[in-house]
């Protein structure tokens, strides 16, 4: 199946105001009177949690209400209609899309993707022996404006890893790219090579919900960015800025007025269907290559200070 | 003088919290919250990973009612006036209780003995 990656993540949140400020400090375009859109025009929908609008909420109290993915073409949503329809309520909505339950109660939405062909280039890189990013064009400067280019990933908090990984593979065409032991799968369905659009972490029944999401960054340059302007409007970090090990990815993650981290990313690996999956326990030494701490700016400055 | 002065009760609006960063380290250890008169204090750290902060912003330690305290990076939510975490990921765990003295004149003290106990 077609499946391209997620378009959309709706919540229904405590404090609309706040989530609506933190989605625009976080780089995203505002888009009519709910969404925050990345330069693709994937993103998310920021509704009160008592929006009638709504599906409703997981018992946990998750605020994430539905994941939409988006598909190919029209062919690939009669696919996915088709094939869930035999066992379960497939809503066929105003817009388009189709609405389901997945098999552990997450509501999903599939839609023609609205992702639109943009320049999404990746940051450039210059070598010894290769002049990537062209001459006399620097590669940094304090007034640059990180772009939150499109939306990279979800995690799920859930209570039957094998379960999840099930439904999305057998029924869905998602990829197990990675695995943590115990833990959960990395996946990735069959219309990208990213590394990981959905990740699962078993936990108790009680913390089903959305553990992260993010977009991805032109590179690490962005996400330091993109972090620090976080930082210096007041947010604070939960984990970061490092690289992760599986994926490759550069990462940051803030806490959130969304019930879940936020998370900036950059550089994932890309894999096609010759990749052989690797496993390994999830810890800290399996989960990042390094971690860095941030620091307010400072530098080091001429000699010693002079004699009293 | 063994306590340290953090503010009066009057500094809180009824349903508002405040960190704290008694030794300058940078990020508040601890935080105060103001329910009507009385007055609650806990260390800053969820009970999820023990060793994470609650807000998504300085002072950022309620629910937009005011009701709970949050933590903002999974959504747990907790008792005012005991701790108890009620929904998320560390339910019926506790926030650890900070000791903290209200004066007659409505001044709020901690003790230096409390904050060497709890590392603050």
């Amino acid at each position: 199946m077609n499946i391209i990656g997620p378009d959309k993540l709706i919540f229904g949140v405590d404090d609309v105001e706040a989530c609506r400020q933190f989605a625009r400090d976080y780089g995203l375009a505002e888009q009519g009177e709910h969404s925050f859109v990345a330069l693709d025009g994937t993103g998310i929908e920021v509704r009160s949690r008592d929006d009638e609008s709504l599906p409703a909420a997981l018992a946990s109290g998750s605020m994430l209400r539905k994941t939409v993915y988006g598909v190919a073409d029209q062919a690939t949503l009669d696919q996915i209609k088709a094939e869930l329809e035999t066992d379960r309520d497939v809503k066929v909505l105003e817009d388009g899309s189709i609405e389901l339950l997945d098999d552990l109660g997450f509501v999903l939405g599939f839609q023609v993707t609205v992702r639109k062909a943009v320049d999404l280039a990746a940051e450039r890189v210059n070598s010894v022996a290769q002049c990537n990013r062209g001459i006399n064009h620097v590669g940094v400067s304090k007034d640059h404006k990180p772009s939150i280019q499109t939306l990279s990933h979800v995690v799920y908090f859930v209570p039957d890893p094998v379960k999840a990984e099930a439904f999305y593979e057998k029924r869905l065409g998602f990829v197990t790219t990675d695995r943590f032991t115990g833990v959960g799968p990395f996946m990735r369905p069959a219309g990208t090579q990213d590394h990981h659009t959905l990740f699962f972490i078993g936990t108790p029944p009680h913390m089903q919900g959305c553990e992260h999401f993010t977009f991805h960054l032109s590179g690490p340059t962005d996400v330091m960015q993109a972090g620090t302007n976080m930082v210096n409007k007041g947010y604070q970090s939960f984990w970061g800025p490092g690289r992760h090990l599986f994926g490759s990815n550069w990462f940051w993650y803030f806490k959130s007025p969304f019930g879940c981290n936020m998370e900036f990313d950059a550089d994932m690996d890309q894999h096609d269907d010759s990749w052989t999956g690797r496993e390994a326990m999830m810890g800290p030494d399996n989960s990042q290559a390094f971690l860095l701490q941030y620091r307010e700016k400072w530098a080091p400055a001429g000699g010693p200070p002079p004699k009293a | 003088m063994n306590k340290i002065h953090l503010g009066a009760v009057s500094d809180f609006n009824d349903g508002e919290a405040k960190g704290f960063d008694i030794n300058n380290v940078g990020a508040d250890t601890f935080f105060v919250v103001r329910k009507g008169n009385e007055m609650f204090a806990y260390v800053d750290i969820c009970p999820h990973y023990n060793d994470t902060s609650l807000p998504w912003k300085r002072h950022m330690y309620l629910d937009n009612q005011s009701q709970h305290i949050v933590c903002a990076a999974h959504g747990a939510l907790f008792d005012i006036e005991d701790g108890y975490c009620l929904q998320g990921p560390c339910l019926g765990q506790t926030l650890r209780k900070v000791p903290i003295e209200v004066s007659a004149d409505n001044d709020i003290w901690i003790r230096l003995t409390t904050i060497e106990e709890f590392n603050l």
